[in-house]
């Protein structure tokens, strides 16, 4: 398939349903995911990744801890935080009533 | 509580500091290695893979600046960029920094200083409760025309028990006590004796012990006294140890029974300094402390109406004013001058108390206020006028910003950080300013300025004077930038020298006529200084009728205890008289004394006035209602000492002894007014009950001040007419050294009698100085400030014609390549001067008129409107704005056409 750009402004949601899985990833781990789970349709930018990520913690939707990764490397954890999880339901629950409204008119006579 | 949370987040981010970068970088370089592995592992050679990875993955600068942004301090890293920016530059120009710190903080230092003075003299709350309730209560004498005159005893109690409009009514007076310490040398200090109720009139609360007793201000209770601080601790070491002593003043044992803080300063000071007499020692002209309060033990039956000597003060009843006490008042006085005949002439003049301190001294302080604040103007203009021509100059640094993508809101914030650098930096300079100004102003100032040792920088000065610096250097500092915005960004960045920095002439214009703004504004200012000065030339020229140097004096006072008064004997006071011989002779004596005396009052002392009569027309004194007079007791020696010409008649001389004929002069003053027709030789004159033969007129003395006419007075032999109160002065006229002299004449007195106190030692040219210590000091400061304008004005004017010069040099040169004269050159530059100059000596002038009303009462034999002393000051500043013509005129004269127009 086709590589696409990722709509503006989704990106945070993804990195949040992403964290929402339950386990604490790294910057790298959280693009991987993505890209798998939509078979490498959505690439994520890490000129975008990084910026977002800071712009969840200034919100304190998502925290961040230093751990290793298993070959001892430093990195930086993040997992989603009460608010965030509360955002996330929102955020969803919006892009649903988006999505829905948009394939209505696409798929119209 | 989100938002507070978010803050918390925003503000660790902010303390990271350079952490945030590192730990960014730690990240994305983890993220690059595990991508690149990635790409290895599909196959790529691992440089590649690198490669690939990193070209992916963008920017790492720009990454991280937008993770920077996420949280919101974009606009700190803006601003602090901005900061450090306007610093370097403003390093790299240290003239300009320095000319623009040092103007600004000398506007801000001297505002503040002065108008911290201002707030603490005159604008501060006072100390005392109810201050604005609180009158005094003179009386005034129709005959003589005076309205600030001290009150009888039987007076002050009718006053008292009569008067519903005005509570409280309590009375003091002025005088000095020599205190004769367990050890040392005696002292002379200043005390006032009051009614019990004074002292709670005013709200002063002791220290230690308590106020006076109502029983205790009856004639014939133990002598009881309240003491300062500092005589307590004097005394005894501390206030608490000093309760129960006893002192000794005047030879009389007093047991303190209260000590009250050493600022209780009502205006004692400024209240006598108004009176028509018994000033005592607020005619000493120094800032006097009361160090001793004493019972005024006043007797309605002994003592009698015609001797008025004490002061009334009272609090106004609830719902009264000051006319209508007043009103009251002047009732009861002509019930009294119905009643008794003593009291003939006298009424009443009610004065908020208020008024009476700071009255003197508002007029002086609110034209000083207002002449700092067009210095600080002129301080702002001139800031103003630099920044202009600094902006003008960077029109190809703007260029270039704009052309790299600077928004002009950009642009005009990193100007406006500039002038924000600026005026912090001359704030904290001005501070400095301020705190030596106002300690030196605190030293300088005359004795008569009330409350002026509290004065302390007042931060809201400062703060309005910083505001109005900021919003002149933020004002012109970005009006380039805005000027800016209209530039050709291709001829800037082309370095054309045709255009290189040319803004065009607006700027120009701008800063020119800010410099014809300072040039008015210095012209107010140097007008008001020649008016001053002339004034106080004036003042200094006046003939005072005695002689003031060379001539020493010597006060002292002769206690009862050792020189009984017995008014039976008078003038007979036999231990007084051998006083007033043996110094005379022991003076005389002294090496390069050239003549000595011995006076009741020196010349500049007021001393008392009395009523009299001449003796055959006392029916015209009753129907003109003639004034009192001021009497003068001098030995004979006065006369030749300090200088006093004699006009008819003959001099007093030794002949003139206790037990000869009652001999009197006048002066020519009195002569002119009761003798314009007569011979005043032979003519009787009475007073104090006695009458003497006038043999004599001599010239007038200004014994009121020299800015004052002379008042009428009659000289009686200190032989025949002794001082009631036994205070007396020698004067010596040396031809030697007034400093020894001084220490001479002090050992003749304590020779004679170790336990007097001798003080007011100086010439009589220092006394003179003294009294005139008040226009100085405000001379001095507008002289001070107009000398400031006229310097900050010549910076103005060299450097919009520096700047103009330089702008026009190319222009310059095409000319005398075409042939023009270096002369024609010359006039061009010192033409555009002249015009600067002439418009602000137009404007300044239309100024001065409005303004100088404002100095009317400090002037003295000079018009506000003078138009001599504007010429002089109008001349003055052209001749200094052609003075700082001169460098750019010159380099305008020597522009090497070859140079100028290859540029």
């Amino acid at each position: 398939m086709r590589k696409a750009d990722i709509p503006p402004g989704t990106l945070e949601l993804l990195i949040l349903r992403t964290l929402a899985r339950g386990r604490e990833m790294h910057g790298y781990e959280i693009a991987e995911s993505i890209e798998e789970l939509s078979e490498r349709v959505l690439l994520v930018e890490e000129g975008s990744l990084y910026p977002a990520l800071q712009r969840l913690l200034a919100k304190g939707w998502v925290k961040a801890e230093w751990g290793a990764t298993d070959e001892n490397r430093r990195a930086r954890y993040y997992q989603l935080t009460k608010t965030g999880r509360k955002q996330l339901e929102a955020e969803v629950s919006r892009f649903d009533r988006v999505f829905t409204a948009l394939a209505r008119v696409i798929k119209s006579t | 509580m989100a938002f507070l949370g978010a803050l918390g987040r925003r503000l660790a981010m902010l303390f990271r500091g350079t952490r945030f970068d590192r730990d960014l970088d730690q990240e994305m370089r983890l993220h690059l290695d595990l991508k690149a592995r990635r790409h290895a592992a599909g196959g790529i050679a691992a440089d590649d893979a690198n490669h690939a990875a990193r070209r992916a993955f963008g920017s790492p600068l720009r990454i991280r600046e937008e993770s920077r942004d996420a949280w919101g301090w974009r606009w700190l890293d803006d601003v602090a960029q901005d900061l450090r920016f306007g610093l370097r530059g403003l390093r790299k120009n240290p003239t300009f920094t320095a000319a623009a710190v040092i103007t600004l903080a000398l506007g801000i230092g001297a505002n503040t200083a002065i108008f911290s003075v201002v707030n603490a003299v005159l604008l501060k709350p006072a100390p005392f409760e109810d201050l604005d309730r609180l009158v005094m209560v003179w009386e005034t004498d129709r005959n003589s025309g005076t309205t600030r005159e001290p009150a009888s005893v039987p007076d002050f109690f009718d006053f008292r028990v009569r008067a519903g409009s005005v509570e409280s009514l309590s009375a003091l007076t002025a005088t000095q006590m020599n205190l004769t310490p367990v050890d040392g040398e005696p002292v002379r200090l200043a005390a006032l004796r009051v009614t019990p109720s004074l002292l709670s009139l005013f709200g002063i609360e002791p220290l230690a012990g308590r106020r006076f007793e109502p029983q205790e201000d009856s004639v014939g209770a133990a002598d009881i006294a309240i003491v300062s601080n500092s005589l307590a601790r004097r005394t005894a070491g501390s206030a608490a140890a000093a309760l129960g002593r006893a002192i000794r003043l005047d030879d009389r044992a007093h047991t303190i029974v209260g000590v009250v803080p050493d600022s209780t300063d009502f205006g004692t000071l400024q209240l006598l300094s108004a009176a028509a007499y018994s000033r005592s020692f607020a005619d000493r002209g120094e800032t006097t402390r009361v160090d001793v309060w004493i019972p005024l033990r006043g007797d309605p039956k002994a003592q009698p109406r015609e001797n008025h000597g004490i002061f009334m003060i009272g609090r106004l009843a609830p719902g009264q004013t000051a006319s209508s006490t007043e009103r009251e008042l002047a009732a009861i006085a002509a019930t009294l001058e119905q009643e008794y005949p003593a009291n003939r002439g006298r009424g009443v003049h009610v004065e908020p108390l208020e008024d009476v301190v700071l009255g003197r001294v508002r007029p002086t302080l609110y034209m000083l206020l207002g002449a700092v604040a067009l210095v600080l103007l002129v301080a702002c203009v001139n800031v103003a006028s630099l920044l202009l021509a600094r902006g003008a100059a960077r029109a190809q640094e703007i260029g270039v910003r704009r052309a790299l993508g600077a928004s002009n809101a950009r642009v005009l914030r990193q100007f406006a950080a500039e002038a924000l650098v600026l005026t912090l930096a001359a704030a904290a300079c001005g501070v400095g300013l301020a705190l030596a100004g106002l300690r030196l102003l605190v030293a300088m100032a005359p004795a008569n300025v009330p409350r002026l040792a509290t004065a302390a920088i007042d931060p809201r000065v400062l703060a309005v004077s910083l505001a109005a610096s900021l919003a002149a250097a933020a004002l012109f500092g970005v009006v380039p930038a805005l000027q800016a915005r209209s530039v050709d960004l291709q001829s800037t960045l082309k370095n054309d020298g045709a255009t290189r920095g040319a803004v065009g002439p607006g700027p120009s214009r701008l800063r020119a006529a800010l410099v014809v703004g300072e040039l008015a504004l210095a012209i107010m200012l140097l007008t008001g200084a020649g008016l001053l000065i002339r004034s106080f030339w004036n003042l200094l020229n006046v003939d005072p009728g005695f002689r003031t140097g060379g001539v020493l004096k010597a006060e002292y006072q002769l206690p009862r205890s050792r020189y009984p008064v017995d008014f039976s004997q008078w003038p007979d006071f036999p231990e007084q008289h051998a006083f007033t011989a043996a110094i005379l002779a022991s003076a005389e004596a002294l090496p390069g004394v050239d003549a000595a005396a011995v006076a009741g009052n020196h010349p500049l002392d007021p001393g008392f006035p009395t009523s009299f009569r001449i003796v055959g027309r006392e029916e015209e004194a009753r129907a003109a209602g003639w004034p009192e007079i001021s009497v003068r007791r001098v030995t004979p020696g006065y006369f030749a000492t300090v200088g006093v010409q004699l006009v008819r008649g003959r001099l007093l001389t030794a002949g003139d002894s206790t037990r000869a004929a009652p001999a009197a002069l006048i002066n020519d003053a009195t002569a002119r007014r009761f003798f314009s027709e007569r011979d005043p030789l032979g003519a009787q004159i009475r007073l104090f009950g006695t009458g003497a033969t006038i043999v004599g007129v001599v010239a007038d003395e200004k014994s009121h001040g020299l800015s004052e006419t002379a008042p009428i007075a009659v000289y009686l032999p200190l032989a025949q007419a002794p001082s009631a109160d036994g205070a007396g002065v020698l004067l010596v006229r040396t031809s030697g050294d007034p400093v020894g002299a001084a220490t001479a004449v002090r050992a003749i007195i304590r020779a004679r009698d170790a336990a007097i106190a001798v003080f007011g030692v100086e010439t009589l040219d220092r006394t003179v100085s003294r009294s005139v210590a008040e226009r100085r000091f405000a001379t001095l400061l507008v002289g001070l400030f107009a000398a400031l304008a006229l310097a900050l004005g010549a910076i103005g004017v060299h450097g919009v014609l520096s700047h103009d010069v330089a702008r026009r040099s190319r222009e310059i040169g095409i000319r005398m390549a075409f042939g023009a004269e270096r002369r024609a050159v010359l006039r061009l530059v010192v033409g555009q001067a002249l015009v600067m100059t002439a418009l602000g000596v137009a404007i300044g002038a239309a100024g001065s008129l409005a303004l100088t009303r404002v100095l009317a009462t400090l002037l003295f034999g000079v018009t506000p409107h003078d138009p001599a002393t504007f010429a002089a000051a109008a001349g003055l500043l052209t001749i200094v704005a052609l003075a700082a013509t001169a460098v750019p005129a010159w380099r305008a004269a020597t522009v090497d056409p070859a140079t100028a127009l290859r540029m």
